[in-house]
């Protein structure tokens, strides 16, 4: 019974204080990819979006792959909505891939085939200082 | 145009015709154009901030306590050691503070733990992406007078102890065994009492005759605070987040917190945990929240601390944290792929 009483602060030092979850238990720092890719669903879930995307292997064989994001809160509260990412975009992930091998990354940098950050930019009404 | 904004939200607060929420819904249109085009507005005696709180009224007369606020500050719970009892900075210490507070994060190293992770500036999950109430405070906590948390008492750094240990080389045996977060049950800042969080911070307050609702974005609770002089439920029935109480004391919301189970822990406290909150609002864009903890079984005494909550834009995006939980399932499928590489490793 004593053992569900597991306190609340596994994250080790180096992993971000307010990750929902431990994203070093979950993806393998050796195992970085990088996917290019078309959109084919985005899960605005909080505090983690999840992108699914598929991406075209040399053989022509097409890879789907869930994409792991931060909070669409954030992303809600600059304008993005439901229809801003559409399926069908093609997307650059760079990222990390999960620990038990499956088509599973962390989307550590998400941009367009041209270098521009998917999501990009800070709501200047919520940044302003006040008083 | 910032200011006919803030003036359109101080008429219908005048007014008490309409609720806050829906004048956050005014707000929400345009405002990040016209924050773009519009110079900076210098303070003055137009700004909503100086509309007195007192003329801020329910329709049917309590003090306004509506709206969404956050909490996300640069300002630590702790005081730093080296500060002694400063308890506050001047106004230049403390830009310089929430300067380097604000500042970009190191570049995390390619292949290392600390670059597993989406990055949060993308997502605008910084603080300096946030809105941030200012605050010369050197602490959140106000008392004891070294704005830190009393040390615990023998008896409670055992109890935490013999947890931590019971659970050590079980973190991933099951859901069961994750923090109560990863869980979905309870964040560790939700409270009572309520501590800012790294983002997400957002709170909405509701209220109706005879009750105060505080939905906090993380984890998604909605805590229905009775104000009509309700005794609190009998001792033998504990709950997660307590059983609230609420009075009005002046302008002042008082709630009182009791009832928590043994499993809630808040910083290692027990059942017995007591949490005394306060809410007063300050101006229009301000609530100011503070709150004593006391749990004899965990700490030598009492303490408090002062958080205050800004207004942001509505509305708050709903916590689905069960239907997206697959970093559950990811960390345990993680962690038996880690037992297998352990097993194949040892043949």
């Amino acid at each position: 019974m004593i053992r569900v009483l597991a306190v609340c602060l596994v994250a080790a030092a180096a992993i971000p204080a307010w990750a929902h979850h431990s994203f070093a238990a979950e993806f393998d720092p050796s195992k970085p990819v990088k996917l290019v890719g078309t959109v084919t669903k985005m899960e605005w879930i909080n505090p983690h979006s999840w992108i699914h995307m598929d991406v075209k292997n040399a053989d022509g064989t097409v890879t789907s792959w869930m994409i792991e994001g931060g909070s669409p809160n954030s992303l809600l509260r600059r304008g993005f909505t439901k229809n801003s990412l559409q399926a069908g975009t093609e997307i650059v992930v760079e990222g990390y891939q999960a620990k038990d091998g499956a088509n599973r990354a962390n989307g550590r940098d998400l941009t367009f085939p041209d270098g521009r950050k998917l999501f990009i930019g800070t709501n200047p009404d919520e940044k302003t200082p006040d008083k | 145009m910032m200011d006919r904004l803030r003036g359109t939200l101080t008429a219908l607060a005048w007014l008490g015709a309409a609720s806050m929420a829906s004048a956050q819904g005014v707000a929400t249109q345009g405002v990040t154009v016209v924050a773009k085009a519009a110079p900076k507005p210098a303070p003055d005696a137009t700004s909503s901030a100086t509309t007195p709180a007192a003329t801020m009224r329910t329709p049917y007369g309590a003090p306004d306590l509506q709206g969404y606020w956050t909490s996300t500050t640069v300002t630590p719970l702790e005081r730093p050691k080296e500060l002694g009892e400063k308890a506050f900075f001047t106004p230049e210490e403390a830009a310089q503070f929430a300067k380097r507070q604000l500042a970009t994060p190191e570049p995390t190293g390619p292949g290392t733990y600390a670059d597993v992770h989406y990055n949060m500036a993308q997502f605008g999950l910084e603080k300096s992406q946030t809105k941030v109430a200012a605050n010369i405070r050197t602490s959140l906590i106000t008392d004891p007078p070294d704005g830190r948390i009393p040390p615990m008492t023998p008896e409670a750094v055992k109890r935490n102890a013999a947890r931590a240990a019971a659970n050590k080389g079980h973190e991933f045996d099951s859901a069961q065994n994750r923090s109560l977060s990863e869980q979905c049950i309870l964040w560790p800042n939700e409270g009572p009492p309520m501590l800012p969080v790294g983002y997400n911070g957002n709170t909405q307050i509701v209220q109706g005759p005879g009750y105060v609702a505080i939905l906090q974005e993380m984890i998604h609770d909605v805590r229905i605070i009775r104000t009509d002089g309700s005794p609190h439920l009998p001792a033998n029935i504990r709950q997660w987040m307590g059983d609230s109480r609420g009075h009005w004391e002046g302008d002042t919301l008082v709630v009182d917190t009791t009832n928590f189970t043994d499993r809630t822990a808040f910083r290692g406290s027990s059942e017995n945990l007591h949490v005394v909150e306060r809410f007063r609002r300050v101006d229009a864009d301000t609530v100011l929240y503070q709150f004593t903890v006391e749990d004899p079984s965990t700490w030598a005494r009492s303490w408090s601390a002062e958080i205050p909550m800004t207004k942001v834009k509505g509305p708050i995006f709903e916590y689905a944290c069960h239907e997206g939980n697959y970093g559950m399932a990811n960390n345990l499928s993680g962690a038996r792929a880690e037992e297998r590489q352990k097993a194949q490793g040892a043949k």
